[in-house]
């Protein structure tokens, strides 16, 4: 599948992705390498993983990192209580088996619980494994995660060697909460995806929020692009933009203005100190504002004197 | 495009040569491989379709990709290539047409430290003025080439180049007391689940093992449990004028807290802030070193200001609840008071505690009144002075974080 293709693929999933971006996939595809996606939150990282199993109609299998995930938790786990249930069975039968023979018996794979490696190794078509937060995850995992990349074969003491017959397509996530290794990003493609363009933006809004106003989805993408122009602790991505979108569609509202953008902003800057910077600086969206025109009196949305004075107190 | 060698591959193994070489891009025959590769199924008329395969496969982090395209541009059409294409990154173009004289002495370094180039690479504010992580070490060298009197003009009147200041190795006296100062911290549980002789919870996996022995009975349960979190400290030392003659025994902790624990990470600022973890344990590991002079040492300090370009950069990355923060500073700002107070109640919520060490603290009769100092007080777990082991040792005793 080439990278056009992919594209179009990806637009019909309501995923916008880049030229860049689908070369990258394509490459994926191609070269078998696992791809390292960074970028701010809320750009479509993981989402990106999901469109992508969608478009190739395989499984996605998902390992979400967090501190403390260790090898055994990623890999495979074997069910205890139920090698105690089967031991218990067979003493009670009374069998004679040779020692060898029970513990060949509690170690086969009928009491292995796989988790999302191995479910992904031993899949009969290639899957997408979304590694999801890898920066979460300890050193020590990113280390046990470079040999499995690397070989795609996982070795069960008890078992023996399983070796991947179809190679997964891998996505690892990161939003940068600590360095990863060099040896981790030279297995991998990197990839960067930056905040959407405005026109991007419209084309993702539209895509993704059915029936949105053309004017609305234009003063929601100028605003947001405004926005992450400031100093905020966090800049709000396109999840934001959406969620922000609906929340208007929901309210009934056709346009943007200083009243509805008080009443709404909860939606986007989600802490009190990014409140109290877009407030000193009122006249950061006002760009986005005006592209509504001159207010008309008697509108369904309040009219107020944002920036000079009260904000949510209409004029009278 | 133009191609200054006959054939493809030559081509790209140029390319990357110019990329490992001049750029310090982490490639070698597996990449220039993979290049190769990848370069056969993109559409090879179509430059941008070129560069769009050719950039994730050679590039490792977001720095790599800011260069990429400015080199791919000076490579294949010389180095006064027209305007660059839009590359579709949504990146400011200034970001790559602007001439980056400080790239060249940087890179060409034969290593950079992983962990200094990932987390210098943060979009923060001091990105417009200069990018990456070299910069975060190197802002002085930007200027180095340059006549002095530009080096003046474009200074503020605050800065000044202070005496050079050295980092050493230090001795037991010292790595005591910061051993000390590192078990006075509370630490938490880790998430993690290691082995150990009595735990919380039961490891089936090793018991069922030991069982086999003994026909499935548990005659020697074997347990998990959580281990302690290691004590995480982030230093931030002033190196203001004020504070020059006493900001070598802040270095002296930082470098003594480096040789007992593992997660330390050191800045210097006074109108900047620089990071200088890979210096402390560079002379943590015994080697003596010398902090190039630079805009963080010596000039006026605007703490507000540089605390809160802290917060913004590494904030996400370095401080979590089991963190110590460690401020030394006379106070002695020149910024605005209000910022301070503000960055400091952030820094204080989101660690597990602010130690400052104010040289000034020791003075008969000192009451920290200047406004800086006032604005960060109720925000400060202990206000000390540190000029020696000794007074960091009895800082040690008397704190609990």
């Amino acid at each position: 599948m080439d990278a056009a293709s992919l594209r179009a693929r990806f637009g019909e999933h309501g995923f916008i992705a880049s030229d860049a971006f689908a070369t990258a996939l394509q490459l994926v595809l191609a070269l078998e390498k696992p791809l390292l996606v960074e970028g701010p939150a809320g750009v479509g990282k993981t989402e990106s993983a999901k469109v992508l199993a969608g478009v190739l109609g395989t499984r996605l299998i998902r390992l979400q990192c967090y501190e403390g995930l260790d090898a055994l938790t990623a890999l495979y786990e074997w069910n205890y209580p139920r090698q105690m249930l089967r031991i218990r069975m067979s003493e009670a039968e009374g069998t004679a088996a040779s020692r060898e023979a029970r513990e060949a018996e509690i170690f086969s794979e009928e009491f292995l619980l796989k988790r999302p490696l191995l479910e992904a190794i031993v899949q009969d078509a290639s899957p997408v494994l979304l590694i999801d937060e890898i920066d979460r995850a300890d050193e020590a995992f990113e280390a046990f995660l470079l040999e499995v990349l690397a070989e795609w074969q996982v070795t069960i003491p008890e078992l023996g060697t399983i070796r991947a017959r179809h190679r997964p397509h891998v996505i690892l996530t990161s939003n940068r909460t600590r360095e990863l290794s060099d040896a981790l990003r030279r297995r991998c493609l990197f990839f960067w995806i930056p905040y959407p363009s405005l026109e991007e933006e419209i084309t993702i809004l539209h895509a993704r929020v059915p029936g949105l106003p053309e004017r609305l989805a234009a003063q929601i993408a100028r605003a947001m692009q405004a926005l992450r122009d400031l100093p905020l602790q966090k800049a709000p991505g396109v999840a934001e933009s959406l969620d922000w979108a609906r929340a208007l569609l929901n309210l009934h509202r056709d346009h943007l203005d200083a009243g509805v953008l008080a009443e709404t902003i909860g939606c986007v800057l989600k802490v009190r100190e990014d409140h109290l910077v877009l407030e000193a600086k009122p006249e950061a969206l006002r760009p986005a504002l005006d592209e509504a025109g001159p207010l008309r009196p008697g509108g369904h949305s309040l009219e107020t004197d944002f920036g000079l004075g009260s904000v949510s107190t209409p004029r009278r | 495009m133009i191609y200054p060698f006959q054939s493809l591959p030559d081509n790209l193994a140029a390319f990357c040569a110019v990329l490992r070489r001049e750029h310090g891009f982490r490639v070698g025959p597996r990449e220039l491989q993979d290049a190769v590769r990848a370069i056969e199924i993109s559409a090879l008329g179509d430059e941008r379709a070129v560069r769009d395969t050719l950039r994730p496969v050679l590039s490792g982090s977001l720095d790599d990709v800011r260069v990429f395209d400015r080199v791919f541009e000076e490579f294949f059409h010389g180095a006064s290539g027209g305007a660059p294409p839009r590359d579709g990154l949504g990146m400011p173009d200034d970001r790559r047409t602007r001439p980056q004289p400080d790239r060249g002495e940087d890179r060409a370094s034969p290593r950079r430290e992983p962990s200094s180039f990932a987390l210098g690479s943060d979009a923060g504010p001091l990105e417009n003025a200069d990018e990456g992580a070299g910069a975060v070490h190197e802002v002085s060298d930007l200027a180095a080439g340059e006549p002095a009197g530009l080096l003046r003009a474009r200074y503020s009147p605050l800065d000044a180049e202070g005496e050079p200041v050295f980092l050493a190795p230090v001795d037991d006296e010292w790595r005591q007391a910061a051993a000390v100062l590192a078990g006075r911290v509370h630490r938490g549980l880790s998430r993690r689940w290691v082995p150990a002789v009595h735990g919380a919870r039961f490891d089936f996996r090793r018991s069922l093992r030991t069982s086999l022995h003994t026909g499935g009975d548990v005659v020697m349960p074997r347990w998990r449990t959580r281990p302690r979190r290691r004590p995480r400290f982030v230093l931030l030392i002033d190196g203001s004028r004020s504070m020059t003659p006493h900001a070598n025994a802040a270095l002296a902790a930082a470098v003594a807290l480096t040789s007992v624990t593992m997660n330390v990470e050191t800045f210097t600022f006074s109108t900047a802030l620089r990071r200088v973890t890979r210096d402390v344990r560079r002379a943590a590991a015994g080697e003596r070193r010398r902090l190039a002079p630079h805009r963080a040492w010596g000039g006026g300090t605007a703490i507000g200001a540089c605390l809160r370009e802290f917060l913004q950069r590494f904030g996400d990355r370095l401080l979590t609840r089991d963190t110590v923060v460690i401020v030394a500073s006379d106070g002695l700002d020149v910024g605005d008071a209000a910022a301070l107070g503000d960055a400091m109640a952030r820094l204080s919520r989101r660690s597990a505690g602010v130690l400052w060490f104010n040289p000034l603290v020791d003075t008969p009769g000192y009451q920290p009144t200047a406004a800086g100092m006032s604005a960060a007080r109720p925000f400060v777990t202990k206000l000390a002075s540190v000029n020696d082991a000794a007074a960091l040792m009895r800082l040690a005793r008397a704190v609990r974080l």
